[in-house]
């Protein structure tokens, strides 16, 4: 989806949302964090290969 | 600027958005909107809460040009409400900043609960109507997409809660920080102010360290992988809308009150007896029954007596004062009556705001912005002339610039026997000002324009003009 917004959100700015929207937003930070964690470790033999 | 020949002029601070820009046209407020913009806009008139908002006065009045005009080149055209008098945050007291920043939260939260967002999150956003805000950027709402955080929450803390946070928890006033950065004070620069246990202030360690930390971090992250990871862990609407309330809490709890300044009590302590008060009273009110000004400008305002005389015949006042604490107080007891016609703000009369952004003409200076019909000049003229060292052609020379060609000046003389005058004269060395001197004023004056009214006031040591300005 493109997505022509004319302010630079800011990445952190939009994490950082999450994470002060009381349990269920630190919920979705967590989330967030840990399928990026699992994406880093998925991503590794491919990248020796 | 004018770039077409069909006599627009485009806001120099409007261009940020390249799907709508802000243009004047025959004294006229315009938005010119692209097709994609113009979709938005449609949506957005048709949407419930926006017809609430504007009913409620919390949005400037904005209406469509049918048929879109064909000399111009935008899908569709809006013209909108004339603010009276343009002012920038760094000119707000405390309190219009928390106001501002809550009508925001609160123009946010119907837009989230309706299906939509705003672009952006400035507190440029924002005007006033004298002392009650308005929310002006109609072309900052667009339909929320479901999973994204608010895109203007950087922006919001930078130029509105950062501000507050300052100010509230550390006593700093943040009007120069606003002035000297037109997007708002950056996480990793306010974080250095927070360390050891101010982090635990309200709000701190989220919005600033937490925050700042993030940005950090996800530096290389772009926005759109970020959003993507966002949508799939789950962020929902109600999310949105639980930080909003969150930030409107935070807000509501920043209440700081500017402790009392010298000025505070000025008109009670300073040296104006009943009969002088009473007689400038009268005077300022015969100056402006004389002149129905559109326009008129209070310099030196202090608890705004004058101002709010002045508005009983005028079409705006702008009360200006240099003490933070005094405009807050003025501001409060304005908002406190509902007053719709006199706007307070905050500025050195020894260094007015200059211009600001790109090329300098982003943020009107205020000699640019401020033309009015009738200048109230009531005891400043020797808080300049002696206080500030400036000579007294030149503060008169700023009072009629100041002033539209033909409009008029209420200025006070304070002798130099005064007691006001001799305090300050006290704090300089002997013979510095001889020129500061009744003989050597009133020429000053009727070189400026002409003199058609003065009175002494009973205490016999200041002198009321009024002046009509040459054209």
């Amino acid at each position: 989806m493109t997505h022509l917004a004319y302010l630079d959100a800011g990445s952190g700015s939009l994490i950082v949302q999450a994470v002060v929207g009381g349990v269920a937003g630190a919920a979705v930070a967590a989330k967030l964090y840990w399928r990026r964690l699992v994406a880093r470790f998925r991503r590794q033999p491919t990248d020796r290969s | 600027m004018a770039f077409f020949d069909t006599g627009v002029q485009a806001e120099p601070g409007s261009f940020r958005d390249p799907g709508n820009r802000v243009f004047h046209r025959h004294g006229e407020v315009l938005r010119g909107l692209d097709e994609r913009s113009a979709r938005d806009w449609r949506a957005l008139a048709a949407a419930d809460f926006f017809r609430d908002l504007l009913a409620a006065g919390k949005v400037c009045g904005t209406e469509e040009l049918t048929p879109a005009p064909v000399d111009l080149p935008w899908a569709a055209v809006l013209r909108h409400e004339r603010i009276p008098f343009v002012s920038h945050p760094y000119e707000w007291t405390y309190g219009m900043l928390r106001d501002a920043a809550l009508l925001h939260l609160d123009v946010l939260r119907m837009a989230l609960a309706d299906g939509f967002t705003t672009k952006d999150g400035s507190a440029y956003n924002l005007q006033w109507r004298g002392a009650t805000p308005v929310f002006i950027d109609v072309g900052s709402f667009e339909p929320a997409r479901d999973g994204e955080p608010w895109a203007g929450y950087r922006q919001f803390c930078q130029t509105l809660l950062y501000p507050m946070l300052l100010q509230a928890h550390l006593g700093v006033d943040f009007q120069p920080w606003l002035r000297a950065r037109i997007d708002g004070i950056e996480p990793d620069q306010i974080r250095r102010l927070f360390g050891g246990t101010r982090r635990w202030r309200p709000g701190v360690l989220t919005h600033v360290h937490l925050h700042g930390a993030m940005q950090a971090r996800n530096a290389r992250a772009s926005t759109a992988d970020v959003r993507a990871q966002l949508r799939a862990a789950g962020y929902s609407r109600e999310l949105a809308l639980a930080t909003v309330r969150g930030l409107e809490k935070l807000v509501r709890r920043l209440d700081h009150r500017p402790g009392e300044s010298y000025w505070s009590d000025y008109q009670r302590t300073c040296a104006y007896s009943v009969p002088d008060r009473q007689a400038k009273e009268e005077f300022v009110d015969r100056a402006a029954t004389a002149t129905a000004p559109g326009l008129v400008l209070d310099l030196g305002a202090n608890d705004g007596r004058y101002a709010r005389i002045a508005a009983r015949q005028a079409g705006y006042v702008v009360a200006v004062e240099q003490d933070a604490a005094v405009a807050d107080a003025l501001y409060r007891a304005l908002r406190a009556a509902g007053e719709q016609r006199v706007l307070p703000l905050v500025m050195d009369l020894a260094d007015p705001s200059p211009g600001g952004g790109w090329r300098g003409v982003e943020r009107a200076a205020f000699g640019d912005r401020a033309r009015a019909d009738l200048v109230l000049a009531l005891a400043v003229v020797h808080h300049l002339a002696i206080g500030r060292n400036v000579p007294l052609a030149e503060v008169l020379d700023q009072f009629v610039a100041l002033t539209a060609p033909g409009g008029s000046l209420v200025v006070e003389f304070v002798h130099p026997e005064d007691p006001m005058a001799r305090r300050l004269l006290a704090n300089k060395p002997d013979g510095l000002f001889p020129d500061y001197r009744r003989e050597a004023f009133e020429p000053l004056l009727a070189a400026r324009g002409r003199i058609v009214r003065q009175a002494e006031l009973p205490s016999g040591t200041r002198t009321l003009y009024q002046v009509v300005v040459h054209g």
